[in-house]
């Protein structure tokens, strides 16, 4: 597969910004955040805790509303769409890994990863199963999969989950810390797997993490502080 | 609510899961509709047979001559206008008030629907000659024919017939007989109120377990009695046995507005029978409610307990694009189930108990050996039991659903 991080632009922000309101006091976090992620690309969103960067990935994940600013997805304005629209969006274009893999504990290993594909339906499911057991395959779970969450390693866990966010064919995978909760070694595996994921299916992922070795790995970097955007800066690969 | 092989197979799943809580919920929901189904059948047959006794003996409904009050002159509207009255001074005879157009009436009463039985009925009392002794009795006249149909003699017969009585025969009750020392065949003497002599001969005995028909009743052809009481052609009163004898009532009035007769109920001679009855059916139906009450509240808890543990998982679902009403038809479809499973469980073993209890018999009139339990598994007790079963699931796990619908995944990432 290609990786085509000069491609057209996945997601689009112009001019977002963020303020929470609580008890009357406001809290800004963003403030006027620009940027575009092209397609294929591999962008790691860097910042100190409390930054933004969170927030800036739940707004790009349409978890969350902007206070002022647009949102594209895919060539698509977001902001005007209602919760049904929002839903069936994240549904159809996007994918998630979050710090912990909040793997669903009645299902086995193969079901969880096709988890995306029961919410679109039976049909779809059906079409994407063999992908997903030779993703789980690729991911070195290929002899797990009958197997429930509670019998993994974390990162076993985590393994799963990325290959989940994949299932529904996403235009867009947002992984939040996704190597946080791991050790070095586990936490390591999980990162080269997106990495190889994300160029062997030309996905392209938005990643917010706090390790700068993993970032310095990213194609892009969107470094934030304060909640506004300090560099953008594309990585020299080696 | 989204019916969808997404909501229907997460559902299925959590049942399946917590497998211990789901057996503990379906099972309250089990004997919620066992005890509906049986409490409502044993109670119900009881009702049905202490009335049956209660109207075992007696018409549902009986139309006696209407009660004639005379309208004083000055009451009638009068003046310019007014229509002009045209009468007669007439003398009313005192004594034994009867229908003497009874018979225009009947083909009327016979084509009613709820009507399935008219007997015209010739009775009053009488003394019972045999040889020096002397008893005070009820004679009554009737078609056998068609007062078997209100009160069966027939069949409660321990000797001789009833329904091919003819002019010189009585049927009387084993009481009597036993009393008077009565055989089959023997000759006795009945005396009317006017004087009027008969000579009957017993033509059967029965036994039907009521103290009132056993005891002091004689049985005699309608014409016997007419004679005996110096009727004429005309009866006493029209017996009328109903479809549904807790309508007896409603079909009363409408036959006293209809027709010229005062029409009696069973109920309205028999009210503390009625009153009783509807006491006990309170009473069972507040112990129903607060069962099926509590199994809603089963259910409704197993499922709080389920939404609040499976928090991260719903957040992650709704993140996935699993819409709010989805995730709400998940819990409600589990409510659904572990009260469709509760009724797939409950009623089947509800009617293995009834079926049993209908095999219960003890000795009863006569000595022949009857059904304890008046048994009627009605269907539209298990179908309404296994709707209200269903509904309280379906209700008890709206709420929980709610709650689980409102999750915010964002909260859930953010680890809150």
């Amino acid at each position: 597969m290609q990786r085509t991080g000069n491609g057209p632009p996945v997601i689009e922000l112009a001019g977002v910004s963020k303020t929470y309101v609580s008890a009357g006091v406001e809290t800004p976090v963003l403030f006027d955040v620009s940027f575009r992620v092209n397609c294929g690309e591999f962008v790691a969103i860097v910042g100190g805790s409390g930054s933004g960067k969170t927030t800036l990935l739940n707004i790009m994940g349409l978890l969350d509303r902007p206070s002022a600013g647009k949102v594209h997805i895919a060539g698509d304005e977001v902001g005007n769409l209602d919760e049904l629209g929002r839903a069936g969006m994240r549904r159809d274009r996007l994918g998630f890994i979050f710090q912990f893999h909040y793997l669903l504990p009645e299902f086995d290993v193969l079901e969880n990863a096709l988890m995306p594909c029961r919410i679109k339906g039976p049909a779809f499911q059906a079409g994407q199963e063999r992908r997903m057991r030779d993703l789980l395959d690729l991911v070195g779970l290929g002899d797990k999969l009958k197997n429930r969450p509670a019998q993994l390693s974390g990162g076993q866990q985590q393994r799963v989950a990325v290959v989940r966010s994949l299932a529904n064919n996403p235009a867009l995978v947002l992984a939040d810390e996704p190597t946080g909760n791991l050790d070095t070694r586990s936490g390591r595996v999980v990162f080269d797997l997106m990495r190889t994921l994300a160029r062997e299916s030309g996905t392209t992922f938005v990643m917010v993490t706090h390790d700068d070795d993993f970032a310095l790995e990213a194609d892009r970097v969107i470094r934030i502080r304060d909640g506004r955007i300090e560099d953008s800066a594309r990585t020299i690969q080696p | 609510m989204k019916l969808s092989f997404f909501t229907l197979s997460v559902a299925l799943r959590h049942l399946r899961y917590g497998v211990g809580q789901s057996l503990l919920t379906i099972g309250v929901v089990a004997i919620s509709v066992l005890l509906i189904v049986y409490l409502r059948t044993t109670i119900g047959g009881t009702q049905r047979s202490i009335v049956g006794n209660v109207t075992g003996s007696i018409p549902h409904i009986v139309l006696e001559p209407a009660e004639r009050t005379p309208v004083g002159a000055w009451r009638l509207p009068a003046g310019p206008g007014a229509p002009l009255y045209v009468g007669e001074t007439v003398n009313l005879p005192r004594g034994i008030d009867s229908i003497d157009d009874w018979r225009q009436w009947l083909p009327a009463l016979e084509a009613d629907p709820e009507i399935t039985v008219v007997s015209p009925v010739a009775t009053g009392n009488a003394f019972l000659f045999r040889g020096a002794r002397r008893e005070s009795v009820r004679a009554t006249g009737v078609l056998a024919e068609r007062h078997d149909r209100i009160v069966s003699v027939e069949e409660n017969l321990l000797e001789g017939n009833f329904l091919q009585m003819v002019t010189g025969d009585v049927v009387i009750g084993t009481r009597l007989a036993r009393d008077f020392g009565i055989r089959m065949r023997d000759k006795l003497r009945l005396i009317g109120p006017g004087g009027q002599a008969l000579s009957v001969t017993v033509a059967g005995i029965y036994e039907t377990g009521s103290g009132q028909l056993d005891d002091g009743q004689v049985f005699l052809t309608l014409r016997d009695a007419q004679s005996l009481l110096e009727l004429g052609s005309a009866i006493s009163s029209i017996g009328v046995r109903i479809r549904d004898f807790y309508q007896a009532e409603v079909t009363a009035r409408a036959l006293a507005v209809s027709m010229p007769f005062r029409a009696r109920s069973w109920i309205e001679d028999n009210p503390n029978v009625f009153r009783t009855l509807g006491a006990q059916d309170q009473t069972i139906n507040m112990v129903l409610i607060s069962t099926i009450v509590a199994a809603g509240f089963g259910i409704a808890s197993i499922l709080i307990m389920s939404v609040t543990g499976k928090y991260r998982e719903i957040g992650i679902l709704k993140a996935m694009g699993a819409t709010p009403v989805e995730i709400q038809s998940i819990f409600v479809v589990e409510g659904f189930l572990l009260a469709l499973l509760g009724c797939a469980v409950g009623i089947p073993a509800g009617i293995g108990m009834l079926e049993m209890l209908s095999n219960v018999r003890a000795p009863g009139p006569g000595g022949r050996l009857t059904p304890v339990f008046n048994i009627q598994i009605d269907p539209w007790l298990l179908a309404g039991a296994a709707g209200v079963a269903i509904t309280v699931g379906v209700v008890a796990a709206f709420f929980p659903a709610r709650r689980a619908g409102g999750i915010d995944p964002m909260q859930v990432i953010r680890g809150s």
